[in-house]
């Protein structure tokens, strides 16, 4: 089974057991937030728009290049890939 | 012509003057050129700091906020004689300590879209050193619209972000964040806090991207972004690309002038937290609250970390975190009369609108939160 490592902002850790790093099953990137909503639901409306649509201030990179770059939510994954969360952040 | 330095500024500058990338003549380029610093908080001090070190002839400082003491674990610009002070006054203060070769302008005023394009056409290269959204977006457009490069940075609690957004050669901040997040859902610094030291690592790399910046030098990190996490102490570089669908800098871009950047992000353009209303029908006062005790059965729901209980508590309340509390409603009763408060009345006011938006009708919010009760009822608890 595929399982890439996903990485989660300090703003986001809260949700998810206040963890930075951890494995995720997922084929996709799709699949990987179905899994992590399913593991977390509190994550659901943070990714997510009512409609299902992900939030606009939310960027995903696979192995350091943006998801828009690749096949957005389509994009495979393999073992090992990293997955980062980022949200925006306004603090200064 | 870049000006010439006098023989105390080559004594002062010689150690930069033996590198070869910035050398006499890279010295001279920092003696004519400018930036301007939005924002003298954590990232504002050792951007600013770091600048006016190294010789950046003209620097301009944009806040219109004074210094408090809850700034000072972190905001190393200003200092406890300064408290109470305009900080872009307490901040001229210690630059022209370290370098009174170079000018100081400051600007005591909020960076708007009214004076936003005047200001900052007088500088080379912006920083934005800001704790909120809208003057992001503001400092963004600004930058995209006047050819100015961006060097961005952003912290929150262990997490810190770094860019140099430039639009002539790459992204811009919308093209990563075409949209702020919904009002409440990201916490800033004053509400979910901010490691000391975290504006210190990410404040001095943007002051050594605009260094670069001004000197010609280097690989920026424009079409990069910096993810630094103090926690794990990991460094991870992302790849950033135009987004064509960009609203100001895309090919089809259709905001062609500044707009209410507050009516945009939705929420206010400072990160000051001691507001903490729902609004007068909605709000109950500490004093009220404290009355309101006296006389009968009511529910007061504390909705701050469990972390933060230990600093201040209340008696008798029920603590369930913002986060937590859209999953965890069935433990509220909606007929019984209920306050909730947070910190100073920025969570609890969300978690208001979420309860009323569940069908509760007999809810107040704590107008403050539990620092205006330390400040109104109960001088012996501490205010954070």
């Amino acid at each position: 089974m595929d399982m890439p490592i996903v990485r989660f902002p300090a703003l986001m850790k809260f949700y998810v057991d206040n963890q930075i790093e951890f494995p995720c099953m997922g084929v996709t990137v799709a699949e990987l937030l179905d899994n992590l909503v399913a593991r977390y639901p509190a994550l659901q409306p943070h990714l997510f728009e009512p409609g299902g649509n992900m939030r606009r201030h939310f960027n995903i990179f696979v192995n350091g290049e943006h998801i828009r770059e690749l096949n957005g939510l389509d994009t495979p994954l393999k073992n090992d890939d990293k997955v980062i969360l980022m949200v925006s952040a306004a603090g200064g | 012509m870049a000006p010439e330095l006098s023989h105390e500024e080559i004594l002062r500058y010689s150690r930069h003057l033996l590198i070869p990338e910035v050398g006499l003549e890279g010295q001279r380029k920092l003696k004519s050129s400018s930036a301007l610093v939005i924002g003298t908080g954590g990232l504002g001090s050792p951007v600013a700091l770091y600048l006016a070190a190294a010789g950046v002839g003209h620097i301009g400082l944009v806040d219109f906020d004074v210094v408090d003491k809850s700034n000072l674990q972190r905001q190393v610009i200003h200092g406890k004689s300064t408290i109470g002070k305009l900080k872009v006054e307490s901040a001229r203060n210690k630059l022209l300590d370290l370098n009174s070769d170079i000018q100081i302008d400051i600007y005591d005023e909020p960076f708007t879209s009214e004076n936003a394009i005047r200001i900052a056409e007088n500088y080379d290269v912006l920083i934005d050193g800001t704790d909120n959204f809208p003057t992001r977006y503001l400092t963004n457009d600004v930058c995209v619209f006047l050819g100015k490069p961006n060097v961005y940075g952003s912290i929150f609690r262990f997490d810190g972000q770094l860019s140099v957004f430039d639009a002539r050669l790459g992204p811009c901040y919308r093209c990563l964040f075409p949209e702020p997040p919904p009002r409440g859902l990201v916490p800033s610094c004053a509400e979910g806090g901010v490691l000391g030291v975290l504006p210190g690592t990410i404040g001095t790399l943007q002051a050594t991207e605009a260094l670069k910046i001004l000197l010609g030098i280097g690989d920026t990190m424009v079409g990069r972004l910096l993810l630094y996490n103090a926690l794990d102490m990991s460094f991870d570089f992302v790849k950033l690309k135009k987004n064509p669908k960009c609203r100001v800098c895309g090919p089809h871009a259709d905001i062609k002038e500044l707009i209410d950047y507050e009516e945009f992000c939705g929420v206010p353009g400072h990160d000051h937290n001691d507001e903490g209303s729902a609004g007068k029908d909605r709000d109950i006062t500490a004093t009220e609250l404290a009355e309101r005790c006296r006389s009968g059965k009511l529910v007061l729901l504390d909705v701050r970390e469990p972390h933060e209980l230990q600093i201040s508590a209340l008696p008798n309340t029920l603590n369930i975190p913002l986060g937590q509390l859209a999953g965890r409603l069935t433990e509220l009763d909606s007929a019984e009369d209920m306050v909730v408060f947070c910190k100073a009345g920025t969570r609890s006011t969300r978690a208001l609108e979420l309860l009323i938006s569940a069908g509760f009708k007999k809810v107040k919010n704590l107008k403050g939160g539990i620092n205006a009760w330390a400040r109104e009822v109960d001088q012996e608890l501490p205010i954070y």
